[in-house]
C-alpha cells in the first residue's frame, strides 16, 4: 500500500490542480475551487485541536480574521508585498495566541472553551468599531497579488497560490500527526492521566497546538484577503466558525483529507443546491447537529457502520444479547 | 445623569443579567453542559414575545408565558437531540452542538421574523416613572420584581422540594442517582426545558430596553459567562449577586467611559480575575 | 436452563467486559426469598462487577450480556432506574452516599406508595435501626465517619424498598468492631425477610451471617453451597487466608 500511495500523491496533486481547467475553466468554477482551498486550509487549523487535541477552541475566527485584516492594513496603508504580510500575519497571530494561551493556561476546558469564544465576540466588537480597523466599512482596496513579477489578477491566476497553500498546509499536517508534538496531543487527548504520567504536560502540549495550529488558519485569511480585495468585520460572522467545525467532523476525525471533503460538500451545497441563505444556515447549522449526536465517525464511519451490518446480516448470529442501560 | 441614575440603571440591568444567567448555570450545574445557544434561545424569546404582540395582536401578557413555553420546549428538542452526547459525558462535542443549534435558531429566526431591527414595546416599558431626578419604566421596576420572585422560587423549590433534591442528587453523582431510581434522562431533559423557559422569560422581561435584531445573542452569551464564572457554577445566590456586581459595572462603564466597549471591557475584567485566580470555579450544584 | 421459581433473583449467563476484557462470566446464580448469600473472592475478582452487571450499572464502561430475573420477571432489558423501582437495590463499595446533603436529605429520598409486598422503611423505622444516624441527621455526608457513611449507605437503599439488597463490601475500611456491628445489623434485615446478596473480601467476618456462600474467581463462580457446606471446602479455606490480611 505504501509505495503505490508515494505514486499516488504528486499524480493527485497535480490533478487537483488541473482540474478546475480540466472541467470547464470557467471564472465562477476558478472562484470555487480557490475558496474552497482557503476554507479548507482554515479547517485544517481548527482540525489540529478539535481532532488531535480533542477540545473546542472557538478563537480560531479571529485567527482567520487576523490573517485578512493584517494583510489588508498592511497591503493598503504601508505598501508591503504578499510574503510580508504573510510573515506579519504570522507574527502577529502568534502574538494574539500567545495572549490567550498565557491567559487560559491552567483553565480546564470548557471554560477555555469559554474563554476563546469570548475573544471572537470581543473581536467582533473591535472590528466593528475601531477606526483602524475601519469599522464597519472595513478596509476595501487591496491590491492584487503579486509575487516575484507573478500577478493574479482573476480567479484563475490566484487558484495556483491557493492549491499551493492547500497542498503546504496538507504536508505541515501530515508531518505533525507524525511527530512527537502530534503524539504527545493524542496522548492528552484519549488519556490525560497517562500522559501527565509520562512526563508530558497537557497546558505545555495545548499551547504548542495552538501556536502550531493558529498560523495555518491565519494564511487561510491571509489569501481570502486577496480574493475579496476587501475585508470587513463580516469575515468575524458565526458562519465561518460553524463552517470550520462542519467539515472537521463530517466526514470523519484524523483523516487527512475529511476537512478538504468537508468543505467541498458543505459549498458544493451552497452553490449548487442553495434555498436561500437562511435555509442554507439551518442547513449548515442542522448537519453539524446531527453528525455529532448521531454519526459520531462522520460519513465515513457511517458507510463503515453500514457495511458491517451488510456484512453481519449475510451471517447467522450467535451474539448475545446486549442489555441497555 | 446623576450617579443615583447609574445606580438605579446598574440595579435593573444586574437583574436582568442574573435572570438572563440564571438557566444557564442551572444546566451547568446539574448536568455539567456549556449551552452555546443561549445568546440565541435569548434572542429567540425576544422576538416570539414581539411577534405574538405585533402580528398576532396578542397582549404582553399572553405573548411573555408563550415566549416561555416555545423556550422550554426549544430547550427540550435540544437536549433530546443531544442526549446520547449528554448521557455519555462527551462535553466536547455538546459544545459544538449547541453551537449549531444556536445557528439553527438565528437562520430559523432571521427567515420567520426577518433581518431588520424590532423594538419590543410593552404597557409596562411605555409607562415612565419619575422619581425626583430619577427616571425609570415600569418595565424596570418589573424586571426587579419578577427576578427577585424567581430567585427565590428557585431557592426553594431547589432546597426544600423533592424535584429540587431529585435535582441536587443528579448535580452531585449521576451515577449514584440512578441507584436511587432516578430517570437521569428526564432530569436533564428537564433542566434544559428549565434553561430555554428561564432565558425566554428574560429575554421577554429585558428585550425591551433595547431594539432586537436576529443577529443579537453574541453579547448575552458573554455577559452569562461573566455573571456565572464570578458568581459560582450552579450557585443561585452567587448568580444574582454577580449579576448585580456586573449590572452596576455595565451602567457606570458605560455612562463614563464607552457603552459599545462595556461587553468588551467585562471580558477584560473576567480574564484578569480567571489570570488571577484559576482555580474558582469547581463548585457544582450541589453546592448552591 | 430457565427460571426456577423458587429463586427471587436468578441470574443466566451473565457476562461484563471492560474494553473488551472479560470481568465476569457467570452461567447461573440464583437467591433464594430471605436467603443471605456471601460472595466472596480475591481483589478483582470480579464481585463488584456482578453485582453491577445485575443492575446493569457501572462507574466504568462495562458491556453487560446475559439475562436477570426478579420475582419471575425478565428485567434483562430495563434500565438502571427501572430494577431500583423493582426493588433491587445496591449499596455501591465506595461513594455510596451524597456528600453534599445532610443525612436527613440523603434519607429523604424513599419508595412512593404502592410496591406490593415490600416493606417500606419509614424514617423512624431507619432511625431506629441506626441511632447514630438520628443523632447525626443535621450533619452533612462529607462530615460523616466511614462507619455512619455505611450506615447511612443501607439506611438509604432501606427507604427505597427492597426486595433484595446488593452491598458491596461494607466493611472496608472499617474497624473489626464496626464491621461485626454492620454485619450484625445486614443478618437482623434478613431476618426480618430481607433478600440479600452481600459481597465480602472479608471471608472471616461473612461466613459468620451468611446462609449460603458462592466463591467468585477471575469473573467464575468456583463454587457455591449453603454456609456448612463451604465451610468444608479447601478453596474457601484458601480464600481464608486471603481474607485473613483485612
Amino acid at each position: 500500500m505504501k509505495p503505490l500511495r508515494m505514486l499516488s500523491w504528486p499524480l493527485m496533486a497535480l490533478l487537483l490542480l488541473l482540474s478546475p481547467t480540466l472541467f470547464g475553466g470557467s471564472s465562477a468554477l476558478y472562484s470555487v475551487c480557490t475558496t474552497i482551498a482557503i476554507f479548507a486550509v482554515m479547517a485544517y487549523g481548527l482540525d489540529l485541536i478539535v481532532s488531535d487535541l480533542g477540545e473546542v477552541s472557538l478563537a480560531h475566527p479571529v485567527f482567520f480574521a487576523v490573517g485578512a485584516y493584517t494583510a489588508a492594513i498592511a497591503s493598503t496603508r504601508y505598501g508591503l508585498g504578499p510574503i510580508e504580510t504573510l510573515v506579519l500575519s504570522i507574527i502577529v497571530v502568534l502574538g494574539v495566541v500567545g495572549f490567550i494561551a498565557f491567559v487560559t493556561l491552567r483553565l480546564h476546558s470548557f471554560i477555555f472553551s469559554l474563554v476563546t469564544y469570548a475573544v471572537t465576540v470581543v473581536a467582533m466588537t473591535l472590528a466593528s468599531n475601531w477606526a483602524f480597523l475601519g469599522g464597519s466599512d472595513g478596509i476595501p482596496g487591496i491590491p492584487a497579488f503579486e509575487v516575484f513579477g507573478y500577478r493574479a489578477v482573476n480567479e484563475a491566476q490566484l487558484w495556483p497560490i491557493a492549491w499551493g497553500l492547500l497542498l503546504v498546509t496538507l504536508i505541515l499536517v501530515v508531518a505533525f500527526r507524525r511527530s512527537k508534538m502530534g503524539y504527545a496531543a493524542m496522548t492528552v487527548h484519549l488519556n490525560p492521566a497517562l500522559a501527565r504520567s509520562s512526563g508530558i504536560s497537557p497546558e505545555r502540549i495545548r499551547m504548542q497546538v495552538f501556536l502550531a495550529s493558529a498560523p495555518i488558519t491565519a494564511s487561510a485569511g491571509w489569501l481570502y484577503a486577496y480574493q475579496r480585495a476587501y475585508v470587513s468585520a463580516d469575515i468575524l460572522s458565526p458562519y465561518f466558525l460553524i463552517l470550520m467545525l462542519t467539515a472537521v467532523v463530517l466526514v470523519g476525525r484524523r483523516y487527512i483529507l475529511a476537512p478538504l471533503a468537508g468543505i467541498a460538500i458543505i459549498l458544493f451545497q451552497e452553490r449548487f443546491l442553495s434555498y436561500g441563505a437562511y435555509v442554507d444556515r439551518i442547513i449548515l447549522g442542522s448537519v453539524l447537529v446531527l453528525v455529532l449526536s448521531f454519526l459520531p465517525g462522520g460519513l465515513v464511519g457511517l458507510f463503515r457502520d453500514l457495511n458491517r451490518r451488510i456484512g453481519r446480516s449475510r451471517q447467522p448470529h450467535a451474539e448475545s444479547q446486549t442489555l441497555k442501560t | 445623569m446623576n450617579f443615583l441614575q447609574h445606580v438605579i440603571n446598574g440595579l435593573v440591568i444586574g437583574h436582568g443579567y442574573a435572570l438572563i444567567a440564571i438557566g444557564w448555570t442551572v444546566l451547568l450545574g446539574v448536568a455539567r453542559l456549556v449551552n452555546f445557544g443561549h445568546g440565541q434561545m435569548y434572542m429567540l424569546g425576544a422576538f416570539v414575545t414581539w411577534f405574538s404582540m405585533s402580528s398576532l395582536g396578542l397582549s404582553y401578557w399572553v405573548a411573555l408565558p408563550i415566549a416561555v413555553l416555545v423556550g422550554a420546549l426549544v430547550g427540550f428538542i435540544m437536549q433530546r437531540i443531544m442526549l446520547n452526547l449528554t448521557i455519555r459525558q462527551d462535553l466536547v462535542s455538546v459544545m459544538i452542538a449547541t453551537l449549531g443549534f444556536g445557528y439553527i435558531l438565528e437562520g430559523v429566526a432571521a427567515l420567520t421574523f426577518g433581518s431588520t431591527g424590532q423594538i419590543l414595546d410593552t404597557p409596562l416599558s411605555l409607562r415612565d416613572v419619575y422619581w425626583g431626578d430619577l427616571w425609570f419604566t415600569w418595565q424596570d421596576i418589573a424586571v426587579v420584581l419578577v427576578t427577585i420572585a424567581f430567585f427565590i422560587a428557585l431557592k426553594l423549590v431547589v432546597e426544600h422540594s423533592s424535584v429540587g433534591r431529585r435535582v441536587r442528587m443528579v448535580a452531585e453523582d449521576p451515577k449514584l442517582a440512578l441507584l436511587a431510581g432516578i430517570n437521569v434522562k428526564w432530569v436533564y431533559l428537564g433542566v434544559f426545558c428549565f434553561e430555554g423557559a428561564a432565558v425566554a422569560l428574560a429575554a421577554g422581561m429585558v428585550a425591551p430596553r433595547t431594539p432586537i435584531l436576529t443577529s443579537m445573542g453574541f453579547d448575552e452569551v458573554i455577559i452569562t459567562f461573566v455573571v456565572v464564572v464570578l458568581g459560582g457554577i450552579g450557585s443561585v445566590t452567587g448568580s444574582y449577586l454577580a449579576g448585580l456586581g456586573i449590572g452596576i459595572f455595565t451602567a457606570f462603564f458605560g455612562a463614563y467611559v464607552s457603552a459599545a466597549y462595556s461587553t468588551a471591557a467585562m471580558f477584560v475584567l473576567l480574564i484578569a480575575l480567571l489570570v488571577l485566580r484559576p482555580n474558582g470555579m469547581t463548585q457544582s450544584m450541589a453546592r448552591h | 436452563m430457565s427460571i426456577s421459581p423458587e429463586y427471587v433473583l436468578q441470574v443466566e449467563n451473565l457476562n461484563a467486559e471492560y474494553n473488551g476484557n472479560r470481568a465476569l462470566v457467570v452461567e447461573q446464580l440464583g437467591l433464594r426469598e430471605k436467603e443471605l448469600m456471601g460472595v466472596v473472592g480475591a481483589n478483582g475478582a470480579g464481585k463488584s462487577t456482578l453485582v453491577g452487571a445485575i443492575l446493569n450499572w457501572s462507574r466504568g464502561a462495562a458491556k453487560v450480556s446475559g439475562r436477570v430475573w426478579l420475582d419471575g420477571e425478565d428485567i434483562s432489558s430495563l434500565s438502571t432506574p427501572e430494577r431500583v423501582k423493582r426493588g433491587l437495590l445496591l449499596i455501591p463499595e465506595s461513594q455510596l452516599i451524597f456528600h453534599n446533603m445532610s443525612v436527613a436529605d440523603n434519607l429523604a429520598h424513599h419508595a412512593t406508595s404502592k410496591v406490593d409486598g415490600r416493606h417500606i422503611y419509614s424514617l423512624d423505622d431507619v432511625y431506629d435501626l441506626f441511632p447514630n444516624l438520628a443523632l447525626r441527621r443535621d450533619n452533612m455526608g462529607w462530615q460523616l465517619s466511614g462507619g455512619e457513611r455505611q450506615m447511612l449507605g443501607i439506611a438509604r437503599a432501606l427507604r427505597m424498598a427492597p426486595r433484595v439488597l446488593l452491598l458491596d463490601e461494607p466493611s472496608i475500611g472499617l474497624a473489626p468492631k464496626l464491621v461485626s456491628a454492620v454485619l450484625e445489623t445486614v443478618r437482623q434485615l434478613a431476618d426480618n425477610g430481607l433478600t440479600v446478596l452481600l459481597i465480602e473480601q472479608n471471608v472471616h467476618a461473612a461466613i459468620e451471617v451468611v446462609d449460603s456462600m458462592a466463591l467468585l474467581d477471575q469473573g467464575h463462580v468456583l463454587a457455591k453451597g449453603s454456609v456448612d457446606e463451604m465451610r468444608g471446602d479447601p478453596r474457601i479455606a484458601e480464600a481464608y487466608l486471603g481474607g485473613e490480611a483485612s
